[in-house]
């Protein structure tokens, strides 16, 4: 990956086949590495089934899936429309979760639960990953992307986040996580519904350049000062690209309360450097 | 993009966004279920009309209905502002029926070209502007993604409102026109790869009085390109501009008084954080502006009119690929 340019990431994505993939993720972890945060890109679930089958995952490790894969269902949604989009979503599920769908909704299309549907597409969505998630691994958090949960956090809304934590925490009973390029906002709308933060994951960015920070670097660091509870994971330390690893460790070492940082890498040696260095430094 | 904009604009301060209107029943219930209860949704937009007290709507429905909505919104309502996704219309024609109602209207009107509120783009605008590059002589650009590798059933891949000239393209075609104004003439060819009505892939030379020229490739059917790249090379006497999402680069030429080194621009080197950002900083501040420009009544950039030229340019190009 490579968030400096398109151009650049498309070039590794061309170098990267699974089996150099898997090479990544492995010398990441054996370099220091925890965990291993993913979208639900049909690919990652080939990704994880390789990981698994490798046996070269060096000892027990965390999994942070982000759902859902929302440019995969943009696309869909240009190429069939809406109605299409939505009866591509229906095809993939099971027939045990149409039939859990009838259920809850009623056999009219028209009657479909918004709420029952996402609780059901959820765990379509989960599925595939999940089933192919290594023997040494533990899933941690399901993180919600971050373009559904700053469109609630423009309309300040609520409802789904809420729907989505408890879900996470009813059927998979692990932490329900968000990713946010508006953090102080995500805080301040948690805070004043009277919602938990205690066991909430949030995947944000923090870096010396702001980058990525709304609506100020300043606000995001008063936010995470002021945090009483919640587990925060730093995303974009390195302004995606344009900050150099030491430079950025050095920044994110001032901020307190910081659960974890979330790095990207796009070969064997690099993972191997940035982990180690990363070890050394926080 | 219609629930894009509307949070976007329901973050900014002083903005409340009250109605929307979705004809899928799905979305609807969607709607009615995650959003806030404040927020009434219909099916039918001249029904809305009738019944919500509106300053601005945001126009994000297939290409082929936005003149007409443009022309039934105003008759309700001459005071209303209007933002319209791009491109204006499906055609120069349609487009300059959007154009009218506007003229008879006292709102703002604008076209969303959000390229124009990237800072890269906008620090290439400038620098163009300074002359950096001294007289350009030929440029080059595509707009290139992995969007359409089958035959779609959408409204993008009938005839008349669909194709890739009038998907992605259309910011192409905007920023050469915000770089060097209108051009002149045009030769292109086009290509059907998956598409059985619209084209996938198209070439255009455009050429200018000024006697600058250049050609652009805009294809949607690419592999590899997981999201939508899009990239401007300028050559000029004393150097080269190239612009993409991500950076700007200007590489002097040799000899030339501007020698020193080429110069990067990333786009982390000058983004500033907006006040809220969801999905890309140019959203924002696309709608910030639209925004600013309802309230103060200025008119907005990119307006109607300079919308109605990009759909003159592609009404031009895709006439050239009919007449070989």
């Amino acid at each position: 990956m490579s968030h400096l340019s398109q151009e650049r990431a498309r070039d590794r994505t061309d170098r990267l086949d699974l089996e150099s993939i898997v090479q990544v993720i492995c010398s990441a972890l054996t370099s220091g590495a925890t965990g291993y945060t993913f979208s639900t890109h049909p690919t990652n679930s080939q990704i994880l089934d390789a990981l698994g089958a490798s046996g070269k995952v060096p000892s027990q490790f965390d999994l942070y899936p982000i759902v859902p894969y929302a440019e995969g269902y943009v696309r869909l949604a240009n190429e069939k429309g809406m109605t299409g989009l939505m009866n591509a979503i229906l095809s993939r599920l099971s027939l045990s979760d149409k039939a859990k769908l009838l259920l809850e909704g009623g056999f009219s299309a028209l009657r479909l639960d918004p709420v029952g549907m996402l609780r059901t597409y959820l765990d379509a969505e989960l599925k595939g990953y999940l089933s192919m998630k290594p023997r040494n691994s533990t899933l941690q958090s399901v993180l919600l992307h971050e373009v559904l949960t700053d469109l609630c956090l423009g309309f300040q809304e609520t409802s789904l986040l809420d729907l989505f934590a408890q879900h996470v925490r009813e059927n998979y009973h692990v932490r329900p996580g968000f990713v946010t390029y508006n953090f102080p906002r995500f805080i301040k709308l948690f805070e004043e519904a009277g919602l938990s933060l205690k066991d909430v994951v949030i995947m944000t960015p923090f870096n010396s350049l702001g980058y990525q920070m709304s609506p100020s670097r300043d606000s995001c660091e008063a936010s995470l000062s002021s945090l009483r509870e919640g587990h925060v994971i730093a995303m974009s330390i390195m302004a995606g690209g344009f900050i150099r690893l030491d430079q950025a460790v050095e920044y994110v070492r001032t901020l307190p309360k910081l659960s974890g940082v979330a790095v990207g890498a796009s070969s064997r040696e690099h993972a191997r450097d940035t982990f180690a260095k990363l070890g050394m430094l926080l | 993009m219609g629930i894009l904009h509307a949070g976007i604009t329901n973050s900014i301060s002083g903005a409340n966004v009250t109605a929307i209107c979705e004809k899928e029943s799905f979305l609807t219930m969607a709607a009615k279920a995650f959003l806030p209860k404040r927020i009434a949704v219909y099916k039918d937009y001249q029904k809305m009309m009738t019944e919500e007290q509106l300053d601005a709507v945001f126009i994000t429905t297939p290409i082929g209905t936005h003149a007409s909505i443009v022309n039934d919104l105003l008759k309700s309502n001459t005071a209303l502002s209007i933002f319209v996704e791009k491109p204006l219309a499906s055609s120069y024609e349609e487009a300059k029926v959007a154009c009218e109602a506007a003229t008879r209207s006292r709102g703002v009107h604008m076209v969303g070209f959000q390229k124009r509120f990237s800072p890269v783009f906008q620090k290439a605008k400038q620098l163009i502007e300074q002359g950096i590059m001294g007289d350009p002589m030929f440029f080059r650009g595509y707009c290139y993604s992995s969007d359409v590798l089958r035959e779609g059933s959408a409204w993008r891949f009938r005839k008349n409102t669909g194709g890739v000239l009038l998907d992605s393209a259309p910011h192409l075609l905007d920023l050469l026109i915000w770089f060097f104004g209108e051009p002149t003439r045009t030769m292109a060819i086009k290509k059907q790869v998956y598409s059985s009505e619209v084209e996938d892939y198209v070439h255009a030379v455009i050429s200018y009085d000024s006697g600058l020229q250049g050609h652009v490739d805009a294809c949607w059917s690419v592999s590899n390109f997981r999201l939508p790249e899009f990239l401007v090379e300028i050559y000029g006497r004393d150097g080269i501009i190239t612009v993409t999402d991500d950076y700007m680069k200007f590489a002097p030429g040799r000899g030339s008084a501007k020698m020193g080194g080429a110069q990067t621009y990333h786009r982390q080197s000058f983004e500033t954080s907006p006040p809220f950002l969801l999905a890309d900083i140019d959203y924002t501040m696309e709608d910030v502006a639209f925004l600013n420009a309802v309230r103060t009544r200025t008119a907005p950039e990119p307006s109607f009119l300079q919308g109605a030229k990009v759909n003159a340019l592609i009404d031009k190009i895709l006439d050239s690929t009919e007449k070989g």
